[in-house]
């Protein structure tokens, strides 16, 4: 028989978890209906359950180092079902709201981050950055909003080269950085706690293909998450997540050419593209296509989470990153028609604000709920690559044993 | 005794399968002379039946009336005529014609089909019926001269509030208490689980509230540091002798509420909970008396907890001990009914000795507010202690009816963990700590948890496990007799029927009957308090109480023929009987409850009421009329049944269509207790092939009426049984059911079971005799 297993009842984390979305986590009653209407949850150790009961006693090892939140999709059913009206669903989006905020330092951006309170911090970074941008070049323009031949030129002002791109590409491999510590930590965590023996599934042979698996069957599809609901609001939560998703990646690419063509035609002539991009140019499609997914991708998530609903109720970080995400969507596309529209003064006013919003966007994704994107992907590469498997894989179930 | 009886028939009742007009003719032939008065009529149940039976009584043609059609449960208010009319009903319906059907299981198509065997049985059951009013007398009631005093026993939170019931309902009453101050366990809480509305927070137990509205009350006379050491007598004049200090003092008493409720359970079995291994293991009580001074400290560090674990999965450390005694039980039973065989043949033992009932088992019975008072002691921790942790590890969360919302509000704190779960191990640990080790817990897995403190809880053990208490000066001794049954509760197995103890006079409440809470227990307290007053003013009445409320009849005793056997001062099951050196039994009235125990026990027929005797039953029996040849006309068989399950039970089945055997003749009795051997010899005697005895069930889940009546009945037919063996006839002839009155879907298999091994043992060897 196994060593039992020590407990320490932990007062601060419980309160901890209730302050950051598991309200109601002390309601549970142990009933399991949870985990039985969960789609997802796997056939052992399933969850929501085991995390209330973690949860009720502040088993803070047991819950940070958790992967099964990342399984979740917050598809409401437990929450819905709960006799008792303990949501466990909230208490696994507040698990990964508490990941957000500690799992990477510095630990002051993931306390920043975690109440509306220090926003005026979080958002006087870039604003005081690029205020004092265009204090000096507004100087030296002898204004602040300069015409060239009578035309806006955003790089009079906040010119590329030297303030913009070192400054995102600086916080991107922050970013970055903190992303890749971060998985390491992760998994670090995932490690310590107990596995599950499946026979009769062959996992994928290394973390590679589990992750070429992940995003394949997965990402790409959302298929988990299609599974998770097929009722309405749930439905429109869907649509509007993939719309997005792919709105997102479409813009990445952009940036990405951009980028590339910019800086590799500083080396290599013949790959520099014209600035501002013609409206016919592919690029300034996809680009201009990936912004309109977007307001679409925004419209359904906000409209969802305006809507009262008991399955799922939304936390600051919910609405930080949609409130952000339509700033950086809604000020691009308004420096855009001012810029056309040639009003200087609000269409440099707008830029700025784009290009804090950016900023924000970007330099503080490991601790905003936008990490899910690394963090989610990571633990499902995890899982599948150790068997932990929800019941929806794809396996030949006569086969399985869990041990 | 009835001399001039009338006999009617009311044929709405006994239509149309039977017709009255033959019955009515023999009747006549064979009763001229007791029966001036026999009638037909169309329905007696009404106003204008009811004086038209009244007009021959006020013109003093009859004394005593017969009514042939329903049954005696039926319209049983119209049929009311006064205390010195004898009124016997005749049940034709549901007895006789309802549950008619031939011999080989139809159904009769046409009246003269069944004509003969059911004009038979009709017949028979008239018969009886007047002979049984021949053989009845006006029952005279006792006139006793009794106190209206009545004795709280126990001074605590039930005892208060009986006390308090008691005066208001403008009655005096004497508060006994042998501590030096009122209040009790009580008033130890610092608070109690809610009693009101939201039923959220622990609130003041409201003793000192209590207190002062007992102070107030003049009619209450309270008596602290006092014990009762004999209380002799009978309901309505008991005397009760008390002591205070080394004086003693005798007072008049009607009746008592018993309230002495619970002492603590010996700490032996909180040993292998921890208890003793560290001073950081402690019992709730002393963890309540903590808070009651206003300070939650580890009694080794003086520290406060950080962490505090409430224990009640403690089934698998209580199982040693619990199998020893367990072992150690069912020895002495064993034991018990060797000696119990050997004994037999000797003079019967009166007094049981008391022996104390104290076990493990009372851990279990506290349960429910071992539970409810955990959830209140880890909102003390909270209270105390914002920032420590109470955790609680169950077996059983037993928090029933409205304290859910309690237990919900408990569960909602974030520093109450709670966890079902079976505690394995409590070990010290380094630095005055301790290990709680527990299996099978919500956790997934099994557990051990480093605390500071550890509570045990406190069982509840009824005052009546570990003493006579009520210190009756009875011939069966001083305390509640059998009361190892309810592990030393003062409780009964009388369903429905709370407060009720096998001491006629005296009413438990409180947690000396049950573990209860507060609120419970000031209900129960109203509850004895109502039931003392009614004993008291039956005895004034000279009536019995409960089951047979109201009743004046009382066994009167023939003692020239008295041969000291004590047979019936040994089995009276509400020890009514005293006796004097010879062995003389003394009645006390009062205290007798008429079942009739002592009249089946007599085996010299000395005991008799006036309206219920060996000789009435007797002559009922004699009027069956036992056809000589069984094949052609089929066997008779006796049923006696008792009056409390077995009787209703058979009228719910005919009621419902059940049909049954045209051979049985049915006979109700007060209970199987007060069927005497002589009835079954008589009926054996006379040519009936079967004599079926249907009653309450027995044993320790009993549910005769009068606690050993169906099971010193089951004895009896025992020993009648070597008698019959004796003279020939087969024991499978006599034979004793148990009926509850929810049984009546039994009733048909049970008779025509019977009847069917009757039909295959062939006629009685005594017939034609």
């Amino acid at each position: 028989m196994s060593e039992p297993l020590r407990i320490q009842p932990n007062l601060e984390f419980v309160q901890e978890l209730q302050a950051i979305g598991g309200q109601d986590l002390k309601k549970c009653y142990q009933c399991a209906t949870c985990s039985v209407v969960c789609p997802l949850s796997p056939m052992d150790r399933s969850f929501p359950r085991k995390e209330m009961v973690w949860a009720q006693w502040g088993l803070k090892d047991r819950l940070v180092n958790d992967i099964d939140m990342w399984l979740c999709h917050k598809c409401g059913q437990c929450s819905e079902q709960c006799p008792r009206g303990a949501k466990p669903g909230e208490l696994m989006s507040a698990l990964r709201n508490m990941a957000y905020r500690n799992l990477m330092g510095p630990k002051f951006i993931g306390e920043w981050m975690s109440s509306i309170k220090h926003l005026p911090k979080l958002i006087a970074i870039p604003a005081i950055i690029y205020l004092l941008v265009w204090f000096v070049t507004g100087s030296l323009q002898g204004t602040p909003f300069p015409l060239e031949h009578g035309k806006i030129e955003f790089g009079l002002i906040f010119p590329g080269d030297y303030t913009i791109d070192p400054v995102f590409v600086l916080v991107f491999f922050f970013a970055v950085y903190t992303f890749i510590r971060g998985i390491g930590k992760l998994y670090q965590g995932f490690d310590t706690q107990p596995k599950t023996f499946v026979l009769g599934y062959h996992p994928p042979e290394n973390i590679w293909v589990s992750l070429y698996q992940v995003l394949k069957e997965e990402v790409v599809t959302h298929k988990k998450w299609k599974d998770c609901g097929e009722e309405e609001p749930e439905d429109t939560k869907f649509k509007g997540h993939l719309v997005l998703f792919y709105s997102f990646i479409a813009l990445a690419v952009v940036t990405g050419i951009v980028a590339f063509t910019h800086w590799g035609g500083k080396v290599l002539p013949f790959l520099h593209m014209p600035y501002p991009m013609a409206l016919w140019n592919p690029v300034k499609i996809l680009a201009n296509i990936g912004a309109i997914g977007l307001f679409v991708g925004l419209i359904y998530l906000t409209k969802r989470r305006v809507a009262p609903s008991e399955k799922d109720e939304s936390s600051y970080y919910d609405w930080y990153l949609i409130v952000l995400i339509w700033v950086v969507a809604v000020t691009g596309m308004l420096s855009q028609i001012f810029r056309i529209a040639e009003v200087a003064g609000l269409a440099y006013s707008v830029y700025y604000l784009h290009l804090v919003s950016v900023f924000m966007l970007i330099a503080y994704t490991p601790w905003s709920k936008l990490g899910h994107l690394v963090y989610r992907i990571a633990a499902l590469t995890y899982a599948r690559r150790h068997g932990r498997l929800s019941t929806e894989i794809e396996t030949d179930k006569n086969k399985v044993y869990v041990i | 005794m009835a001399e001039k009886i009338g006999v009617y028939f009311d044929t709405q009742k006994i239509g149309p399968l039977l017709d009255c007009e033959p019955l009515a003719e023999k009747v006549r032939n064979k009763w001229a002379k007791a029966c001036p008065v026999v009638k037909i009529e169309d329905n007696l149940s009404g106003e204008a039946g009811r004086q038209l039976i009244q007009a021959d009584i006020d013109s003093g043609d009859i004394d005593s009336v017969c009514i042939c059609g329903s049954s005696p449960r039926a319209d049983w208010d119209i049929f009311d005529f006064g205390s010195h009319v004898l009124v016997e009903r005749v049940n034709l319906r549901e007895q006789c014609i309802w549950p008619f059907r031939n011999p080989d299981g139809s159904l009769p198509q046409k009246a003269e089909e069944a004509d003969k065997l059911l004009a038979e049985n009709a017949l028979d059951c008239i018969n009886m019926s007047i002979s049984k009013l021949q053989k009845t007398n006006l029952p005279q009631p006792e006139d006793l001269e009794i106190v209206k005093r009545i004795l709280v026993l126990g001074g605590g939170w039930t005892g208060c509030n009986a006390a308090l019931s008691l005066a208001r309902a403008g009655y005096e009453v004497l508060l006994v208490e042998k501590e030096q101050e009122l209040g009790g366990y009580a008033g130890k809480l610092y608070k109690t689980f809610p009693k009101k509305s939201p039923f959220l927070r622990a609130e003041d137990a409201g003793i000192a509230d209590l207190l002062e509205m007992i102070g107030k009350q003049d009619s209450i006379t309270v008596y602290t540091a006092t014990s009762l050491v004999e209380l002799a007598g009978q309901p309505g004049q008991y005397t009760a002798t008390l002591k205070n200090g080394s004086g003693q003092q005798e007072i008049q008493v009607g009746s008592m509420v018993l309230a002495t409720g619970w002492e603590p359970l010996d700490t032996k079995y909180l040993e292998p909970l921890g208890y003793g291994k560290s001073k950081n293991v402690i019992t709730s009580m002393q963890l309540e008396e903590m808070a009651k001074n206003g300070e939650i400290r580890c009694p080794e560090s003086g520290k406060p907890p950080k962490n505090v674990a409430f224990i009640l999965g403690f089934s698998e450390l209580l199982d040693g001990i619990a199998r020893e005694e367990e072992e150690a039980r069912q020895r002495a039973e064993e034991e018990k009914a060797a000696a119990q065989q050997e004994q037999s043949d000797e003079e019967p033992s009166i007094e049981e000795p008391f022996e104390k009932t104290e076990s493990y088992r009372h851990m279990y019975f506290t349960n429910e507010l071992t539970c409810l008072n955990t959830l209140k002691q880890a909102n003390y921790i909270r209270e105390f202690l914002p920032e420590s942790v109470a955790v609680i590890l169950y077996e059983h969360m037993t928090a029933t009816g409205i304290q859910e919302l309690y237990y919900k509000e408990a569960q909602n704190d974030p520093g109450i963990m709670l966890s079902k779960g079976e505690v394995t191990a409590v070990e010290t640990a380094p630095g005055g700590k301790l290990v709680v080790k527990a299996k099978d817990t919500l956790l997934g897995s099994d557990i051990s948890l480093e605390t500071d403190l550890v509570v045990v809880p406190t069982g509840l053990v009824p005052t009546t496990a570990l003493d006579p208490v009520i210190q009756l000066a009875y011939r069966q001794g001083p305390a509640f007799p059998d009361l190892a049954l309810f592990d030393g509760f003062a409780d009964s197995n009388y369903i429905c029927f709370p407060y009720e103890t096998r001491r006629t006079g005296i009413y438990a409440a409180g947690s000396v009957r049950q573990p209860m809470s507060l609120a419970k227990s000031a209900a129960d307290a109203q509850g004895a308090a109502l039931k003392a007053i009614q004993c008291l003013e039956s005895a004034d009445r000279g009536v019995a109480v409960h089951p047979r409320s109201g009743d004046l009849s009382y066994p009167l005793f023939n003692f020239v023929r008295c041969t000291q056997c004590k047979r019936c001062t040994e089995e009276c099951p509400f020890g009514a009987l005293d006796d004097d050196e010879k062995g003389t039994p003394k009645p006390n009235t009062a205290r007798c409850r008429r079942c009739g125990t002592c009249m089946g026990a007599c085996p010299e027929r000395v005991i008799a009421f006036d309206n219920y005797s060996v000789g009435q039953i007797g002559s009922m029996i004699t009027q069956i009329k036992v056809p000589d040849d069984m094949a052609a006309e089929g066997p008779r068989i006796l049923i006696l049944a008792c009056e409390n399950d077995a009787y209703p039970a058979l009228d719910m089945a005919a009621q419902r269509g059940w049909k049954w055997s045209p051979y049985v003749r049915i006979i109700p009795v007060r209970c199987l207790g007060s069927v005497n051997t002589i009835w079954i010899a008589d009926a054996m005697g006379k040519g009936n092939d079967g004599c079926l005895l249907l009653g309450c069930k027995y044993g320790d889940d009993y549910q005769c009426h009068f606690i050993k009546g169906s099971e010193l009945c089951d004895r009896r037919m025992k020993n009648i049984g070597e008698t019959l063996d004796r003279l020939g006839v087969e024991l499978e002839r006599v034979r004793q059911e148990e009926v509850a009155i929810d049984d009546y879907d039994k009733i048909p298999g049970i008779i025509d079971g019977f009847v069917d091994e009757i039909m295959k043992l062939g006629p009685n060897p005594f017939k034609g005799f």
